[in-house]
């Protein structure tokens, strides 16, 4: 299975190599070598296991997902790692390429202006694929699983769902997501062009925005097209789009009405958390004179609370500069992060919401001890178990962040990078603050092999990771 | 609603509190220092505002019931509160915002000062501050064992059983009457003997007596600038250190190995061995850290420091005889993050209490068995005993709204203007009860705005009444009948 994933996988390597053909430039070679490294290790993984022939069970999807964030991570990084142009570190190379699977955003390049296309889009198309990826695992295996209170998702997912087998199960629901994924991608790419970019950075912004990733082709991210006020617009429509469940595109566009949006309470209460929140920025921003036109501030505010809340991690101005209490609102605003079901990081809408729910519940319990109570979310009311599931999701989200933080701290890091860097990659958000604002190229190799467990843990909803080190799961 | 009734009882809280005046008084006597009149007036506000609250209501029946519990206990800190800030407000004209923080601070058992000059003081202002803290203490040590498990707070009602006392009705009075008794006898025992050790370890009796009133109410308030490094010993160190954690223990275990006559109470009790462990490792964490960082030259000074630094963070103590913010990489952070688990439920300490850490630890655990088998059925077990998932989502909701307040007051202090680690540390100690933090509130908390002042003062005063107590009284649902 890993094989025919690498296998596929190394067809990656053939856009950039088309592009750099175009373009005359320097990374032909790279990609060609990478092509070769990861199609021979594809099919040597797979041949002698070519006929094992048995279907993939629970058990087995836990480990598939952390390997194919893992496994996909390493190949990722062979194009980076044998570039002569880049001279990328072994750490770096595994770093860059497991920011852009996992659709985060953090990056230890700088002076990307600089680089030849074939791998600026070699980057890009690194998070769109990523995306592609998160779609699917989020949408059709995680609520399989049962990570943190998803189950409950299990009957609102398109496809057959009677058994437990993965692979049809699988196979359906991507196609469907990934026609829609694809026609996002393409719309948002029409929209940047129309809007003024180069039709390069337009299909790279346009990976980059729908995977909710973060990477850009400039190093100074969307603040390269401040002049160009539609780009931003179109970048805050985009993030917001992508930032929905997919299942609720699809219901949506079988339906051929926008109605299931409104009727979502997922849905609403997203919009609600960053239409508040870019009403604080827009207001803080204005009021402390950091724009001296008003429209400035607005659209500042909300692009930069769009961009951090729905984890993409795109930057117009140096946020990471502007007033108080600005930026770490912001920041935990990322752990809210984008609805379950697309390709934002973070705690997720739909838990954020259940754990308000049952603070409520909690509260109402001590003033009428002897009451049931039961949740309910859009009319349904939901079992203990799932709620359970949500905060046992919650702690370990926390333990994990509260450990991470200590580790950095411990290799050198002071106290606000190490709270940003962990947030930015758990929740797979990107830029950070202070010493790593803009780029994470200063730390030390320690931080950054720490930095990708954060990255994956987070995008793998911890507990896929955390199952893997109990004795138990590797029992029988 | 028995507004009534809670407005009498908190008259008869005043009436009691007026007595606390009276040692201080009789200390400015003895000392000359001026403070009398601040303390007269003092005892004349608080008991006159007492006996016109109880006399005003002093027919209504006063049988209160657990409805009522809520806002008795919220006033309770919140008026005490701001009476006990008169005396600095009148005497050391302090401004009100900083009066109440301090008033607050010392009843909360944080320990986190706005004062600068504390040698400076009068005895009498410095007794009474000490003193503020041992009362405190006292009333924490009810509220915990007697009135929040009874109200069900966070997961707490699981206690109800293991507390002495009537126990079958709701009604509040005869229970707390009765475990205050047996409980202060302990308390009162535990500072007796600790200002002894104190005067034999070489302090003078006024420091001694102050000082066990703020190390056994795990508060912090010391009657020096310098604090305990005011006497450079480490016997006072030991001393000090075995008695913040005494105080950090469950005092119905107290009770239990004083009723025995053997220590086996304690090694019985899960949550005490526990406590023990996480202190113990992280006091070797910070050891090892400050030896290999070469902070201290010799590893018997690193033990020494951090030994002490630890217990008296992670038991919300807050005594300080290093700089620990000033301490190696991520030693500040590990043990403001270790102040969050706090001491035992049932004693002096804050924060979330090892209890609760066991239970979401176990939770935690079941739920990713859960994911390997999804059809297992399970119940949380901590020596022997299942918690039902009342308890289980009562201590979930518990953590998930200290962590949401945790984080709404740090954005607050940040609007006004704080720093990210300043505000970081200012929350987390003024939640947990500690008292020092790191940046600009490493030593004092002079210099932070009037608002984030109030802001912190009311952060002690949630954390200190476990957090659901107060957020019940804002829910609509709790005022309608």
């Amino acid at each position: 299975m890993l094989g025919i994933l690498l296998m596929v996988f190394s067809i990656a390597m053939l856009p950039p190599m088309l592009v750099s053909f175009i373009y005359l430039d320097s990374g032909f070679d790279s990609f060609l070598y990478a092509f070769a490294i990861i199609l021979i290790a594809g099919i040597s993984i797979w041949l002698p296991v070519k006929n094992a022939r048995r279907e993939l069970r629970l058990r087995d999807g836990f480990i598939l997902v952390v390997a194919f964030w893992l496994i996909l991570g390493l190949a990722g990084a062979t194009p980076f790692f044998i570039s002569p142009k880049l001279d990328m570190s072994f750490t770096d190379a595994v770093f860059e390429s497991i920011s852009g699977l996992t659709t985060t955003g953090a990056t230890v390049i700088s002076g990307l202006d600089q680089l030849p296309q074939s791998i600026l889009y070699y980057r890009q198309q690194l998070q769109w694929l990523g995306g592609l990826g998160i779609i699917v695992i989020a949408v059709a295996i995680m609520p399989m699983l049962g990570i943190g209170g998803m189950q409950l998702y299990r009957a609102g997912t398109p496809g057959p769902m009677k058994d437990s087998k993965l692979t049809p199960r699988i196979t359906e629901t991507a196609r469907a997501l990934w026609y829609i994924y694809l026609s996002l991608t393409i719309g948002c790419a029409l929209a940047y062009w129309a809007a003024g970019m180069s039709l390069f950075d337009a299909i790279g912004h346009s990976f980059s925005t729908v995977s909710i990733g973060g990477f850009s082709t400039h190093d100074a991210s969307m603040g390269f097209f401040n002049h160009m006020p539609m780009v931003q617009i179109v970048a805050i429509i985009f993030m917001l789009l992508s930032g929905i469940n997919f299942s609720l595109h699809f219901l949506a566009w079988r339906s051929r009405s926008v109605l299931h949006y409104l009727r979502d309470s997922e849905f609403k209460t997203y919009i609600m958390i960053l239409v508040v929140v870019s009403t604080i920025s827009s207001a803080y921003l204005y009021y402390t004179d950091r724009f001296l036109n008003i429209g400035n501030a607005i659209l500042s505010g909300v692009f930069q609370t769009v961009s951090i809340g729905t984890t993409s991690g795109f930057t117009t101005y140096e946020y990471y500069n502007w007033p108080g209490f600005l930026p770490v609102l912001l920041l935990f605003t990322s752990f809210i992060g984008a609805c379950v079901g697309s390709t934002g990081g973070g705690l997720k809408v739909m838990r954020f919401n259940l754990l308000l729910k049952q603070g409520m519940r909690e509260i109402r319990r001590l003033i009428h001890p002897n009451a049931i109570l039961s949740i309910k979310v859009g009319g349904k009311p939901l079992s203990d178990r799932v709620i359970n599931a949500v905060w046992g999701f919650f702690a370990a989200y926390i333990a994990v962040f509260a450990i991470i933080m200590l580790i950095l701290m411990m290799t050198g890091l002071d106290q606000i990078s190490a709270f940003s860097a962990t947030t930015a990659t758990i929740n797979n958000l990107g830029p950070g603050l202070y010493a790593v604002a803009n780029s994470y190229e200063g730390l030390e190799n320690v931080a950054k092999w720490v930095l990708c467990f954060s990255m994956i843990i987070g995008r793998l909803e911890i507990f896929t990771l955390l199952v893997l080190f109990t004795p138990r799961f590797w029992r029988r | 609603m028995h507004i009534r009734g809670v407005i009498k009882i908190l008259g008869v809280f005043l009436i009691i509190h007026s007595l606390g005046l009276l040692p201080p008084i009789l200390l400015s006597l003895y000392y000359h220092d001026h403070q009398l009149n601040v303390f007269l007036i003092t005892l004349a506000a608080t008991l006159g505002s007492g006996l016109i609250f109880w006399l005003s209501f002093r027919n209504t029946d006063g049988e209160l019931r657990r409805h009522e519990g809520f806002l008795v206990v919220a006033a309770f800190w919140v008026v005490l509160s701001a009476f006990s800030g008169l005396p600095l407000v009148i005497g050391a004209h302090l401004p009100f915002a900083d009066a109440f923080f301090e008033a607050a601070s010392a009843f909360t058992t944080t320990g986190a000062t706005v004062i600068t000059h504390i040698d400076a003081l009068p005895k009498s202002v410095l007794f009474y501050r000490q003193e503020l803290q041992w009362l405190g203490g006292m009333g924490i040590i009810v509220l915990a064992v007697a009135v929040l498990p009874v109200l069900g707070m966070g997961g707490m009602q699981l206690f109800r059983a293991e507390t002495p006392g009537p126990m079958k009705d709701e009604k509040l009075t005869p229970r707390i009457a009765h475990t205050a008794r047996t409980f202060w006898i302990i308390y009162m025992a535990l500072t007796f003997s600790m200002a002894l050790a104190y005067v034999i370890a070489g302090m003078t009796p006024f420091d001694a007596i102050g000082h066990s009133f703020s190390t056994i109410s795990t508060g912090g308030f010391s009657t020096h600038d310098k604090g305990l490094n005011f006497y450079h010993s480490l016997p006072i160190e030991i001393i000090t250190e075995v008695f913040m954690f005494l105080g950090a223990l469950n005092f119905s275990v107290h009770f239990l190995a004083y009723q025995n006559r053997s220590l086996m109470a304690y090694l019985q009790n899960p949550e005490f061995k526990v406590f023990a462990v996480v202190v113990a490792t992280i006091i070797l964490i910070c050891a090892i850290t400050l030896t290999m960082d070469s902070t201290y030259s010799t590893f018997g000074e690193s033990l020494r420091h951090s030994a002490f630094q630890t217990i008296s963070i992670i038991t919300s103590t807050g005594y300080t005889t290093q700089n620990f913010a000033a301490w190696p990489t991520f030693l500040p952070v590990l043990l403001i993050f270790s102040s969050f688990i706090g001491g035992c439920s049932g004693s002096t300490a804050g924060g979330i209490k090892v209890i609760r850490i066991m239970l979401l630890v176990k939770q935690g655990y079941h739920e990713i068995l859960m994911l390997i088998h999804p059809a297992m059925v399970h119940s949380v077990k901590i020596a022997g005993r299942i918690y039902p998932p009342s308890v289980i989502s009562g201590v979930w909701g518990f953590f998930a709204l200290y962590v949401a307040v945790f984080i709404i007051a740090l954005l607050l202090l940040m609007a006004g203007g704080l720093d990210q680690i300043t505000a970081f540390s200012a929350v987390a100690t003024c939640l947990n009860n500690m008292g020092p933090g790191l940046g600009e509130v490493t030593v004092n908390f002079h210099s932070l705005s009037e608002s984030n002042k109030y802001i912190l003062a009311f952060c002690m005063i949630l954390g200190r009444l476990e957090i659901m107590t107060f957020l019940v009284l804002l829910a609509p649902g709790y005022w309608r009948r």
